[in-house]
């Protein structure tokens, strides 16, 4: 009978089934991707002494490149929050039906590459251009300046404030919004003492996010601003004049800011992917 | 304080709120509705966390319509308590309170002192809403809103907290309007009862005129009365009014009947369970004038309801069934069975006639 033969073939599937120890399968798969992670991470470090880095480190243009770096990733940091924050609270809190075109304009750098991104800047702010040109005439050039580094960084870095602080904004029950000002505190009262608190470990998140991401920012910064160099820019720079060799230490730098970062997310941030 | 809400509405998608006409003078008003009902829209409006589609709300003359929660002066304590769960519970108390020794006050009017230094989430239940309440009345509200606050509680503490409540409104003297779906603590708790249905108030009237001359149906079953029969009136004169129901006729006191029921009036006949009384069978009742209405059944089904039984008594061959509440001395002098044989006596005067004849 065919039902016979198939209830067969099926008790068959499954003894071969059950003999696979799944556990050890997916350990195998998972622990394989860790790896990968890891080991390039590993052998990087392996690739430069202590004393290389450090070394490298005396270079003007990597000490140059960090300052820049820096710099330019704080001011976008700073920028990116006294921004962000605002309109992270409105669209936590809005109940309009224009809410979800507005998200979409602030995910969109995030899904756009860097580098069109940079294009779509640059169509802004590029020297020949009505702001940009003005901006250049009066002694404030918006490309190959820090200015034009940050400009970068901040379309790029900002929609991670935006977006994880409104989901922090969202965590904080309006009740304790409402009873706040039913005792008689003002609205700014209010956020100073009930949602910003409550919602404080998200939204650092999202400011370390738009940190982390506005150090490592390359595309929209080579076609905005190629100079002054950023450390990404100097890797490529130093890889391409000088070979492979001469990116590690400057590499091995980011590493270690992006390695702080996530120490900073996962103790006092509250980790949005955790 | 008068608060007098006027002509006021709100809807939400197909939920219409009002036309509501209240007013709460210094007193408790018990706000006793199903879920769904609009009693917690009634706080919002009133608290100012959302506006009203039109209408006003005075407060002593002051309209609260278009001012900002935070120049109300309407203190509300929410369902959960809506604690700062960062801060401490002298901290929220704190932050609404204009000094420290007005803190202390409350701590120890609301017997707090042992909890002022825990967060939030180490308190029990009815520690939170003993501290959302000091919080609320720190600010020194014009006007007290509760919603629901002993819903999430256990029995004892909610019955414990419910008498410590009483007294504390009573010395407030403001107007405090108290929302709850348990009718125990509206009655308890209520210098008057407003009965809301539909986002409309049905019947607002003291606890025990509530109670006894529920104004429909709806305000009837809600209140607990499960004796609500069709019948249609016989005779009206001097002496009562009598109705029949099948081939039971019950007599009332023509008192408080409304003039608009007359002979052959079709109406809902309304008896509360704790109004019935049960006798053994073989008392000799008196029906006559001026006496209670008596009838005689058999036990149909009892149910042991902790502090009373239920008792549901099938009358003259089950053409209805009456349920009567008695105390445990009286069942257990009636020794009452399924199938036994008991006398139901109901005074003219707890028989409550509505007009209102549709089973709605």
């Amino acid at each position: 009978m065919a039902t016979g033969s198939n209830q067969s073939r099926r008790s068959a599937h499954t003894r071969w089934y059950q003999s696979v120890d799944w556990l050890s399968v997916a350990l195998v798969l998972g622990g394989l991707l860790l790896v990968y992670y890891f080991a390039p991470l590993l052998s990087l470090f392996l690739s430069a002494s202590p004393g290389e880095v450090l070394g490298r480190l005396a270079d003007p243009a990597v000490r140059s490149a960090a300052t820049t770096s820096l710099l330019s990733a704080s001011i976008t940091t700073v920028l990116a929050t006294v921004l962000g924050l605002p309109l992270a609270y409105w669209l936590a809190r809005a109940e309009t039906p224009w809410k979800n075109a507005v998200l979409a304009v602030v995910v969109l750098p995030l899904v756009l590459p860097p580098t069109v991104g940079g294009v779509v800047l640059l169509t802004v702010f590029g020297p020949n251009t009505l702001l940009g040109g003005t901006a250049a005439a009066a002694g404030v050039p918006l490309t190959r300046s820090l200015a034009g580094v940050v400009l970068a960084q901040t379309f790029v870095a900002s929609p991670f404030v935006v977006v994880t602080a409104k989901a922090a904004f969202e965590s904080v029950d309006r009740t304790l919004e409402h009873a706040s000002r039913s005792l008689g505190k003002s609205r700014w009262t209010t956020a100073r003492n009930v949602t910003l608190p409550l919602a404080g470990p998200g939204i650092l998140a999202g400011v370390t996010l738009a940190f982390a991401r506005a150090m490592g920012e390359f595309g929209a910064t080579m076609m905005m601003a190629y100079y002054p160099r950023t450390m990404p820019i100097e890797i490529w720079m130093s890889f391409q004049s000088l070979g492979l060799d001469h990116a590690y230490p400057v590499a091995i730098l980011l590493v270690v800011i992006s390695v702080a970062a996530l120490i900073v997310l996962n103790t006092v941030a509250s980790n949005p992917w955790r | 304080m008068t608060l007098e809400l006027a002509r006021l509405t709100k809807a939400y998608g197909e939920f219409t709120f009002g036309p509501v006409e209240l007013t709460v003078e210094d007193e408790v008003l018990a706000v006793l509705g199903p879920s769904g009902s609009g009693k917690t829209t009634l706080l919002s409006l009133v608290a100012g966390i959302a506006e009203p589609d039109s209408g006003s709300i005075l407060l002593d003359e002051r309209e609260l319509v278009g001012l900002p929660l935070e120049d109300r002066r309407v203190g509300m304590v929410f369902q959960e308590g809506a604690l700062f769960p960062h801060m401490t519970a002298r901290e929220n108390v704190e932050y609404a309170a204009a000094s420290d020794e007005r803190v202390a006050e409350l701590a120890s009017v609301l017997e707090l002192d042992g909890v002022l230094d825990r967060r939030p989430a180490t308190l029990s239940g009815g520690e939170r809403q003993r501290v959302a309440l000091a919080r609320t009345l720190a600010a020194d509200p014009d006007v007290l809103l509760l919603d629901e606050p002993l819903s999430s509680l256990d029995a004892p503490i909610r019955k414990r907290l419910r008498d410590e409540l009483h007294g504390l409104f009573t010395s407030l003297d403001i107007p405090v309007l108290y929302v709850t779906h348990d009718q125990r603590t509206a009655t308890a708790l209520g210098d008057r009862i407003a009965i809301v249905r539909d986002g409309d108030v049905e019947q607002v009237g003291s606890p025990s005129a509530v109670l006894d001359r529920p104004a429909s149906r709806f305000v009837a079953r809600f209140t607990g009365t499960e004796n609500l029969f069709e019948g249609t009136v016989t005779e009206r004169n001097g002496d009562g009014v009598w109705v029949a129901v099948g081939d039971v006729e019950f007599r009332t006191a023509v008192s408080g009947v409304p003039e608009s029921i007359i002979q052959g009036s079709n109406v809902t006949v309304c008896i509360h369970p704790s109004r019935v009384e049960l006798e053994p069978a073989d008392t000799s009742v008196d029906g006559g004038a001026g006496q209670a209405n008596a009838v005689t059944g058999t036990v149909a089904h009892w149910l042991n309801e902790g502090n009373e039984y239920r008792i549901d008594v099938d009358i003259e061959g089950g053409a209805l069934t009456l349920t009567a509440n008695v105390r445990r001395p009286t069942f257990e002098r009636l020794a009452v069975e399924v199938g036994s044989e008991v006398s139901a006596l109901v005074p003219p005067e707890s028989v409550h006639l509505i007009p209102e004849p549709g089973s709605r």
